[in-house]
């Protein structure tokens, strides 16, 4: 939550993310540099650093894969989510660089422009060992720029938190690319089986994962809800709700987030304004709905933010009958305030 | 690909990257805070940050600049079309 753009706004968490993240790969090319000069010590430096760069790359966008998944399966898992798109950047920079030093080292020698080089240079699309993989590499490579370029809060904002996810979701087209670049390019010359079952298993974690996270993402939307007369839909009992916690119920073609507080009950969209978090997903602290993924906080009566920030959530007339929450599927306004329903009432 | 399809493809991207270059760094420091009013008091190293971003999709932020857009535009999504009511939502009348 910001009233002014900044490049980054740091705070401790961000720090200490940031710090591990270039330690990280510091270690990570430094290990890669001196194994590989001690096991393969024909190979020049710029080789061991293209492969270092690019392994890295190909480790981080794993991590990065990972991480919504497990966040879905498990909570304590969502610190690594708060600073992603760090992570993203860093990824993009080490693939930059894999294939910076790869256009010097391959196509920059000749007279022809080294990207044309690179489009160009092989055409046997026939051939499984002399496949021109490298435009796959550059078509990945323009993919992530696009994706850390657009990465800052300005852009979220500016193009809306649907298109720029649906953007940034090319993450996955990318990491297509980038998988077939590795298997037709550095695999057809490898002799050792390490790199492609580190491939595989790679690969596999990834698919298992979002099975497993959609699988139960899935669960909470397929239950539906009677309504009553007056159309409010019985959603659950008050006890189904843990204090300061939400039950989340699809309703009107999007989850709605049912908070218990303090003897009350509130509904508002489960939709965080910022990133599309799951609202519902996080608790209410100092009194107000916390967004799990970056901490964007709305107040439950009305679904806005404190002020001086201005972000707002669509809010649901609630009611408390015998112990069961009925909740109006008709959205008010972002922002509209909504009596509580009382529980002991 | 053959050579002049790369040719063509790869003097097609510089064009498109050299406007938005020459694009952006207006775009920075006067346009980006038109469109969005939060971008109005941002520090400098918000405007060297976007400038990447803007060179990609400058021909959007163009258009925004010179329509005269003053605020970011609403999200979209199920509860808050619906909230709109039926005169604001065309995916109610049938319309979208």
């Amino acid at each position: 939550m910001s009233l002014k753009y900044q490049a980054v706004m740091w705070n401790r968490q961000k720090k200490i993310y940031d710090s591990v993240l270039i330690a990280g790969v510091v270690l990570y090319l430094g290990l890669f540099s001196g194994l590989g000069a001690i096991f393969h010590p024909n190979a020049t430096a710029e080789t061991l650093l293209i492969r270092g760069f690019g392994t890295a790359a190909l480790l981080l966008l794993h991590i990065i894969l990972s991480i919504g998944p497990l966040c879905r399966l498990n909570p304590r898992f969502l610190p690594l989510l708060y600073n992603r798109r760090h992570l993203g950047v860093t990824m993009f920079i080490l693939a930059l660089a894999h294939g910076g030093f790869s256009i010097v080292q391959f196509h920059a020698l000749g007279d022809v422009n080294p990207l044309v080089s690179v489009l160009a240079g092989e055409t046997r699309y026939t051939s499984l060992s002399d496949f021109p993989f490298q435009p796959l590499g550059l078509a990945a490579l323009l993919i992530l720029f696009l994706m850390a370029a657009t990465s800052h809060d300005f852009w979220l904002t500016n193009l809306t938190p649907p298109v720029w996810k649906a953007l940034h979701m090319l993450v996955y087209v990318a990491y297509g690319l980038i998988v077939l670049h590795v298997v037709l390019g550095a695999l057809q010359a490898e002799t050792s089986p390490v790199l492609a079952a580190l491939l595989g298993v790679g690969l596999a974690w990834v698919l298992i994962l979002h099975l497993l996270a959609a699988r139960k993402e899935k669960l909470p939307d397929e239950k539906t809800y009677p309504a009553a007369a007056d159309g409010y839909v019985n959603v659950c009992a008050v006890s189904e709700i843990p204090e300061k916690c939400a039950h989340v119920a699809l309703i009107g073609g999007e989850r709605v987030a049912i908070f218990k507080y303090d003897g009350k009950i509130s509904a508002i969209s489960n939709v965080c304004q910022h990133q599309n978090g799951p609202l519902g997903e996080g608790r209410i602290i100092d009194g107000l709905v916390t967004c799990p993924w970056h901490g964007f906080q709305y107040r439950p009566q009305d679904g806005a933010s404190p002020e001086p920030f201005k972000e707002k959530v669509p809010t649901f007339n609630v009611k408390v009958i015998g112990g069961r929450v009925w909740v109006h599927p008709q959205p008010n306004p972002p922002g509209t305030a909504v009596e509580p329903a009382r529980i002991g009432e | 690909m053959p050579v002049m399809l790369a040719d063509i493809l790869i003097l097609l991207a510089a064009i498109y990257l050299c406007i938005g270059l020459l694009f952006a760094i207006p775009f920075a420091f006067f346009g980006a805070g038109q469109i969005d009013p939060t971008a109005r008091k941002a520090t400098a190293g918000f405007k060297l940050i976007i400038i990447p971003g803007t060179m990609a999709l400058w021909p959007l932020l163009a258009f925004r600049w010179l329509k005269g857009v003053a605020e970011p535009p609403e999200e979209k999504n199920p509860h808050r079309l619906a909230a709109r009511g039926p005169e604001n939502n065309p995916a109610r009348e049938g319309k979208g």
